[in-house]
């Protein structure tokens, strides 16, 4: 059994982006995917409590078909969700008006000329050029681009509470990549969503959110503002990210700091911390026990061993 | 200033011919088209730009994995194009490559003792198998991989660690020259930076030149010591790393520094970008005129008609007729 996500635990607000961020194989995406009750059939997700808009969606909790069915009405409705291949979103042989047309229908009722003007209209809103050809063409005639636009486009039809953005952007160029990253700020300015955006990307989250979690192990081992965890990060593993990415606008081209090693293996995850094997300043406890969460401010925290009040530090 | 290029390209042009069907139009796809550059001994050249623009297919016509349709590439002072026999195998010896995916590019039933060791048997470079083994385990220590694994297969190690392999046999043959392919677009950040410095470590070591291609441009600009700017198979901006990120000369490099983002919050939220419209043209039908002139937002009409050709600006060369005298 791989215990991809251990014990994770964060909330986000509307009009906020919250960032996550680890490595493949940290666990980012299964956690959201476990909230959104879209687990692998091998897969099993428990928890506590999941509260989303007032109410309990908390997997496990009630009957798999209650559940099913509850989690189906809120998904493409009031939660959006924005993948990093747009054509798993996509249905390749239905026309792309047909696929924007069909959520506003459902959810404003209004007429199917109606529905068409107003699809063309988030086509623009997009940034398609020549919406009124193109809303009649089929997925393949679109660039990689362009689907991730429409997937945009269909969420913005619902006006979602909350949009999940699992690495909408890493199959992107970089100039594209940039339209996308502002098209999913719009989202949360303009109707006021929650964003969580699940990147690897450390230049992509500093660009779209307000507070970022880093994941390791399966862990979040620090959470925080965008510049708590950029300019005060706490953690060993998330100073050794940092340290392990070119800045270009640093002019000196100081070499990079990469982190020894390999992530752990969370078929056996160890007992401590995930980081333990590779933190260089690794103590006894951080073996046996894992780290709890010291608080540093409102929204800082951080699992660490040595942040703890009872750590002697040299 | 006095040194000679280890590998100069001049007005190199490859190109690919997509007709579908017998009776159909020739359908040509330009995917370089008259690139110019030099690199020194010693020297990384950095070759960035977005997909399709070029740069994969630039960087295997230069290990002559392509056919060019046009220009000419001298590696050491000779035409690779006419290379034959002895001195065609010496040039192979001489002329390595890394590739993107460290899962495609490897045999998973050799040992990665076999991996190793196959170019050195082809190439004839140890007297017997003991010192071509001795050679190997000497370079997976040097690409910080253990002697021990010599036995074992690609399949037991990550993505991160078979880069290392590709690396240690793109060394068995004590090449001057290695093309880098997107070598760490695979891999994880904590792991790109663990192969970004064994590469810059093997340089200053071995003495060996880089072609290091990526679309990362923040990595490209921290290995490089020259950056080439590719749109639509055209190089349209190159010159020292440093200068081309602070001052780019060329609208299409403005727009591209400006879009990568930034890892640090304040400047990445405070940075303002410039917006591209539309999409990259297709390299069938590439736009007449300067290739980017579609998206250009300083476009002029003459921009629509006329090639750019490439000038001299300072130390560096950038094709675009804003910079005419």
């Amino acid at each position: 059994m791989v215990k991809a996500v251990r014990d994770v635990s964060f909330h986000v607000d509307q009009g906020e982006a919250l960032g996550i961020v680890g490595e493949s194989g940290s666990g980012k995406s299964q956690t959201m995917y476990s909230i959104i009750g879209l687990l692998a059939d091998n897969g099993i997700a428990t928890a506590d409590k999941v509260v989303f808009d007032g109410q309990d969606i908390t997997p496990g909790k009630t009957d798999k078909q209650t559940y099913e069915k509850k989690m189906g009405e809120l998904r493409g409705n009031t939660m959006a969700m924005i993948f990093q291949d747009p054509m798993t979103f996509l249905n390749p042989i239905l026309k792309i008006g047909k696929q924007l047309t069909e959520p506003i229908k459902n959810h404003m009722h209004v007429s199917e000329s109606e529905a068409r003007t107003r699809a063309l209209r988030l086509m623009e809103q997009v940034g398609i050029p020549s919406p009124e050809k193109r809303i009649d063409q089929y997925p393949f005639e679109f660039s990689g681009g362009m689907r991730q636009r429409i997937v945009i486009a269909i969420a913005l039809a619902n006006a979602p509470k909350l949009v999940i953005a699992d690495e909408p952007t890493t199959a992107l160029d970089v100039t594209i990549q940039a339209q996308v990253l502002e098209l999913i700020d719009e989202l949360k300015t303009n109707s006021n969503s929650a964003i969580i955006m699940i990147s690897h990307d450390l230049g992509v989250v500093a660009k779209l959110c307000d507070r970022i979690a880093i994941m390791y192990g399966g862990k979040i081992v620090e959470i925080g503002t965008d510049r708590e965890v950029f300019y005060e990060a706490k953690h060993p593993y998330t100073q050794g990210l940092l340290n392990c990415v070119a800045n270009p606008e640093d002019d000196e081209d100081k070499p990079l700091e990469p982190i020894a090693g390999s992530p752990p293996d969370l078929l056996n995850p160890p007992k401590g911390c995930p980081f333990v094997d590779r933190c260089t300043k690794a103590m006894r406890i951080c073996k046996d026990r894992a780290p709890e969460v010291t608080t540093f401010s409102d929204t800082h925290q951080c699992a660490c061993w040595l942040l703890h009040s009872k750590a002697v530090t040299k | 200033m006095s040194e000679n290029p280890i590998l100069r390209v001049r007005n190199l042009k490859t190109y690919f011919d997509v007709t579908k069907g017998l009776f159909a139009q020739k359908q040509i796809v330009k995917a370089v088209d008259d690139v110019s550059f030099d690199v020194m001994p010693n020297e990384t050249f950095g070759l960035v730009g977005e997909s399709g623009c070029g740069k994969t297919t630039l960087g295997r016509t230069i290990v002559k994995l392509y056919e060019p349709a046009g220009g000419s590439i001298e590696f050491e002072g000779r035409d690779i194009a006419k290379l034959k026999g002895k001195e065609l195998i010496s040039f192979r010896k001489d002329m390595q490559m890394i590739f993107q995916d460290p899962y495609a590019s490897l045999n998973p039933r050799m040992t990665v003792g076999e991996i190793v060791k196959e170019p050195m048997i082809i190439h004839n470079i140890y007297a017997n198998d003991q010192e071509r083994e001795d050679r190997v385990v000497e370079l997976l220590k040097i690409v910080g991989l253990k002697p021990d694994h010599i036995r074992r297969y690609p399949a037991e190690f990550s993505g991160g660690q078979r880069q290392r392999i590709g690396i240690a046999r793109a060394l068995a043959v004590n090449p001057k020259f290695i093309v880098c392919d997107e070598p760490i677009s695979a891999l994880d950040v904590s792991i790109q930076a663990q192969v970004v410095n064994l590469l810059e470590s093997i340089q200053k070591e071995m003495g060996l030149s880089y072609l290091f291609i990526a679309h990362d441009l923040s990595m490209v600009k921290h290995i490089s010591d020259k950056i080439g700017v590719m749109y639509l198979g055209h190089m349209v901006e190159m010159g020292d790393s440093n200068d081309v990120y602070h001052s780019p000369l060329h609208p299409y490099t403005t727009a591209l520094l400006s879009a990568i983002p930034i890892p640090d919050p304040d400047i990445a939220k405070s940075k303002a970008r410039i917006v591209l419209g539309g999409e990259i043209p297709s390299p069938i039908n590439p736009p007449a005129g300067c290739p980017f002139s579609t998206r250009c937002p300083k476009a002029t009409e003459r921009c629509h008609k006329e090639t750019p050709k490439p000038i001299q600006v300072g130390n560096r060369i950038v094709s675009c007729m804003l910079y005419e005298k």
